[in-house]
């Protein structure tokens, strides 16, 4: 009979047995191989590895982009002509970004937006706001606009001119970011070497360390030392507007005017600004006309650009917001009072962080790089000089279905067939025959006029580039009068100063390594204060300025000079601030 | 005494566990989606293994063809097999891709260039893979159940492992025969991110 | 002929915009994870932003781009790991990491004399759709591990396998940089063989201004930076650029 301890005797014979066997060595192996391969790490997919190439639309700039593909996937993302931004190194991360927009109601935005227009009274207007014009897209809302009555097209301020830094020998900069992704990266840092470089800006910023020369002005007084170096405003005064020495100013003129071809830039380049460079003779050398593509003759029917100042209060009865491309936006302060009380207001955005916060139909918009479109006329031109230039944002992945084209919806709410927009642009440059084509994948160059228009239209959805002739004279352009230099008032004590405007509204998950895993960049809802000003490192306080408040967390920093904040660019932010830059801290 | 005939049993019984059942029992097999003659292949059709197994124009290793490579010859059947015309029927016809289960997957930490021990260093394709070229049907695939490898990588008779161990014992004999300064030098004692990644 | 990789960094040039740090993540599979801090996140390139100690507007800052510095001699990391998880391959010169081998004590992390190198404390995880993105030449690393810059040899495989298939016996001098060194839009950082006289590296270790960190420790980091301003070079002998303990010179 068997007992129980013939069972155990058993049970210990096998387990002695089994000791002698792989069995146990090999699941011990096994585990540890398993531990490498355990199910949360994923396996990168393989396959073929191949080159596509297209122009990044994170920004107007444009850079152009080689990707890294493993089939039709892009897996790394590098310039072709130098170095991207971070924000262009991770670009192909967006269209997974978990906070991406993925659903909207269409049919019921485009039911809103036909009755806003069919019952609009004739005081009542029909609006597009346009964060990035110039592109083709912009063009195709304006001939929308155009068809439809009462349509106006709102956009922010363009840049009066091209700057060409190549024939630069100095560069006065009044607090633009010109070597932290301003322009196209490529192009400045080609042109480095040649200029000397001359920082005007209240924040030791990245620029102004690497500046030749940085000088600490007073915040929000860039710009008188621009017009006192274009001797629009005396030396003693603008000595006591910026802080600086009257010998010091005038040296900054001095070195512009005798070590030439001087160029002053400034984070936006107004008629103002333009007028500065007049003054130093740079027209056709370093500042020269922004040329924009040729345009199919068809299209000259385009509603006018209007600034928002000119469209009456309470009068737009429905606003369309195209947030599918960044751009610098303009504050909701400033188009709130525009709306009528029951306007519609529609934004094509890729997520809930900007106007979409405002808007009373949010449609998600195809993120870059899923998204075919064109870039507006470069700001910085390039280093031959002022062309004309053509570049597509060619998708590298298929854009998740739900998403909805802005240029697209509108035609469609107009009545206007708008489908082959970009290929009839492509037809006009081609028909005019004149410029170069340019293919990155093999580096060459050939003449438009010994092109096909397939085989041109084919190249540039390859992600080629087409630059028209060159062109540097061109009737100078007609300057606007300057606007008042803004006074803060007494109850504003800070100055409010931002790192990255015009950063897109979703960026990669890996940029909190910027922020978060170190302190290279100024995070979300940080706020940079000089030690002295009396708040500690974490404290919590709340930025007020006249159009509203936002919540913040204190990070201090010596770069920043008492009586700025310095604060990293959120939508919130761009919806609370002013032109004049006006804020204080209430520490809660 | 007769007591201890338990442990006896016991003991038989783990041993006959451990070293018959066991390497049984922890692979889990899978048949292949056809039942490919690599035999036919290689005589009927004089297939060379790198006409079908080839490399991309970057030096990579293309590994499995895909259908578009089976349904260059085979749109319309070439014989009257029964296997090709379901194969057609089930996979080339309709444009469904053979979800071919790879014998020789080396583990995701493990870089292996087929170009440069096939080109450079001349090695036959049998020297690590076996002579899988003269098979005339395609084994079950067989998988570790808890590392999910695939039993090849521990060899068989006829075919050698594809293990860290056989790898570098096969880099040892090489620099042992070459001269200094060869290519087989070279292919002597390296880093760890030699052969992985 | 055995190669000595190395790297020249010219800070009078880096503006600190993090190209390189992003751009390395992206080429090796380094996740972002929403726990990661400055001490438990993972970035094999990291930049410091260092100051000269002095009060606005007397104050000025210099970006400091840190990698592993592949210590070429009585390398520390390698010295101390029990499990030789760590080694330096002898043709390249470059320090390589196992994580397979690592059982994770992170002993090579307190001898590391430049904090280059940083603990797994996570599983890595994509947001749903974003390992579609990952890199297939360097395998993702599990928990429990140690890692670091390796030069991103995925593309020195590569290169290698390039050069194979066109029947050379040699990879071309450019033909491998790591992410960082192509991303950098400043120009600011510059990659080859140090044996190699005719290479860029080479010669810029020879400039005026050139430094190393900490080269009195005499591992032979492999890392040169460039400066000319004198404050600048003071961090050579810093412990760790940008952290409190910050030598300001």
């Amino acid at each position: 009979m068997t007992t129980r301890r013939d069972l155990f005797k058993f049970a210990g014979g096998s387990a002695m047995g089994l000791l002698l066997t792989p069995a146990p060595w090999r699941l011990i192996t096994d585990t540890a191989l398993w531990s490498e391969n355990w199910p949360g790490i994923p396996r990168p997919a393989r396959g073929e590895i191949r080159a596509k190439f297209t122009h990044c639309g994170l920004c107007a700039a444009g850079c152009a982009v080689r990707a890294r593909c493993v089939g039709e996937q892009p897996v790394s993302l590098a310039g072709v002509e130098g170095g991207l931004c971070p924000f262009g190194v991770t670009g192909h991360h967006l269209p997974y970004h978990p906070e991406r927009l993925r659903h909207g109601n269409r049919p019921e935005a485009a039911a809103a937006v036909a009755r806003a227009i069919a019952n609009s009274a004739p005081d009542r207007r029909v609006a597009v706001l346009d964060l990035q014009p110039g592109r083709t897209a912009s063009w195709t809302c304006r001939r929308a606009l155009a068809a439809l009555k009462n349509g106006v097209y709102l956009a922010p301020e363009e840049p009066a001119c091209a700057v060409n830094l190549a024939p630069a020998g100095t560069v006065l900069s009044l607090g633009a970011p010109l070597l932290d992704g301003w322009g196209s990266p490529d192009r400045v840092f080609r042109a480095r070497s040649g200029f000397r470089l001359i920082q005007a800006e209240a924040v030791e910023s990245r620029t102004a360390a690497l500046a030749d020369q940085w000088l600490a002005v007073q915040p929000g007084s860039e710009s008188v030392l621009g017009r006192a170096v274009a001797g629009t405003v005396g030396l003693r005064q603008a000595a006591e507007a910026t802080g600086l020495a009257e010998a010091q100013i005038a040296e900054v003129a001095r070195s512009l005017r005798e070590n030439g071809p001087a160029l002053i830039v400034a984070p936006e380049m107004t008629s103002e600004v333009l007028a500065w460079n007049l003054a130093l003779g740079a027209w056709g050398k370093t500042v020269l006309p922004r040329r924009e593509a040729p345009l199919p003759r068809e299209w000259s029917k385009a509603a006018p650009v209007t600034p928002l100042a000119a469209v009456e209060v309470g009068s737009l009865g429905a606003l369309l917001i195209d947030e599918s491309v960044p751009g610098a936006p303009l504050p909701w302060a400033a188009i709130q009072p525009k709306l009528a009380a029951d306007a519609v207001v529609v934004a094509f955005s890729w997520s809930r962080a900007g106007y979409a916060r405002h808007a009373t139909h949010v449609l998600p918009a195809a993120v870059y790089p899923e998204a075919l479109g064109d870039l507006p006329p470069a700001l910085v031109a390039p280093s031959v000089g002022s062309a004309a230039e053509f570049r597509l944002t060619v998708p590298l992945v298929a854009a998740p279905d739900g998403m909805t084209d802005p240029a697209e919806f509108l035609s469609a709410v107009a009545g206007l067939d708008a489908k082959d927009a970009l290929r009839q642009r492509a037809a006009a440059i081609h028909a005019a025959a004149r410029g170069s084509l340019r293919t990155y994948a093999d580096g060459k160059t050939s003449a438009v006029k010994d092109l096909k228009f397939d085989d041109f239209w084919k190249a540039l959805n390859a992600g080629g580039s087409w630059m028209g002739e060159v062109e540097n004279s061109g009737k100078s352009p007609h300057l606007a009068p300057a606007a008042p230099i803004p006074d803060a008032g007494d109850p504003w004590p800070l100055r409010l100063s931002t790192t990255q405007p015009g950063a897109p509204a979703l960026v990669s998950p890996l940029m909190t390594k910027l922020w978060q895993e170190s302190g290279l960049r100024l995070g979300p809802h940080r706020a940079a204060l000089n030690p002295r000003a009396g708040f500690e490192e974490g404290a919590r306080a709340v930025l007020e300025t006249p159009y509203g408040r936002c919540e913040i967390q204190a990070a201090l920093d010596g770069s920043v000079p008492p009586g700025v904040v310095l604060v990293a660019y959120t939508p919130e932010i761009a919806d609370i601030r002013g032109a004049d830059g006006c804020a204080r801290l209430v520490r809660i | 005494m007769r007591r201890n005939i338990f442990i006896a049993v016991g003991l038989l019984a783990g041993l006959g566990a451990g070293w018959a059942g066991f390497p049984r029992a922890i692979y889990s097999r899978r048949p292949q989606p056809v039942d490919f003659s690599h035999k036919v292949h290689a005589d009927k059709a004089g297939a060379k293994c790198e006409d079908c197994h080839g490399f991309r124009e970057d030096g990579s290793f293309a590994g499995i063809p895909t259908l578009d490579k089976c349904a260059s010859c085979h749109a319309a059947p070439m014989g009257s097999t029964a296997t090709e015309k379901s194969f057609i029927d089930t996979y080339v016809t309709p444009g469904r891709e053979p979800q071919w289960l790879s014998y020789a997957r080396q583990p995701e930490n493990v870089y292996f260039s087929h170009i440069t021990h096939v080109k450079r260093a001349q090695l036959k394709c049998a020297q690590c893979h076996g002579d899988e070229g003269s098979a005339d049907h395609l084994r079950p695939f067989e998988q570790d159940r808890v590392s999910g490898y695939s039993r090849d990588i521990w060899g068989a008779p006829g075919r050698p492992g594809m293990k860290m161990d056989d790898c570098v014992n096969c880099h040892r004999q090489s620099a042992a025969k070459g001269a200094a300064g060869t290519l087989s030098a070279q292919a002597g004692e390296r880093g760890c991110l030699d052969c992985h990644k | 002929m055995n190669k000595r990789y190395g790297m020249s960094i010219d800070i009078d040039k880096c503006t600190g915009c993090g190209a390189c740090m992003v751009a390395c993540a992206v080429e090796n599979n380094v996740p972002a994870l929403p726990g990661a801090n400055d001490r438990r996140g993972i970035t094999w390139m990291r930049v410091y932003r260092v100051d000269n100690g002095e009060e606005y507007p007397d104050r000025r800052s210099a970006f400091v781009p840190m990698l592993c510095q592949q210590c070429g001699v009585e390398t520390p990391c390698a010295h101390v790991c029990p499990q030789q998880a760590v080694d330096v391959d002898p043709a390249t010169g470059i320090v390589g990491q196992m994580p397979e081998r690592c059982l994770g004590c992170r002993y090579c992390m307190a001898a590391c004399p430049y904090h280059a190198r940083y603990f797994n404390w996570w599983d890595p995880q994509w947001p749903a759709g974003m390992e579609k993105t990952l890199n297939p030449d360097v395998a993702p690393r599990m928990r429990g591990v140690v890692e670091k810059c390796n030069f991103c040899h995925g593309r020195y495989h590569r290169a290698k396998e390039r050069a194979a298939a066109a029947g050379e016996k040699d990879i071309r001098p450019g033909e491998y940089i790591p992410a960082c060194v192509e991303a950098c839009p400043a120009g600011a950082i510059r990659f080859g063989d140090l044996n190699d006289p005719s290479s860029e590296v080479a010669a810029a270790r020879h400039e005026a201004g050139s430094f190393r960190l900490l080269e009195k420790l005499g591992t032979d980091p492999k890392i040169y930076y460039h400066s000319t301003r004198d404050w600048v070079r003071q961090i050579a002998f810093a412990p760790k650029p940008g952290g409190k303990e910050n030598l300001h010179g």
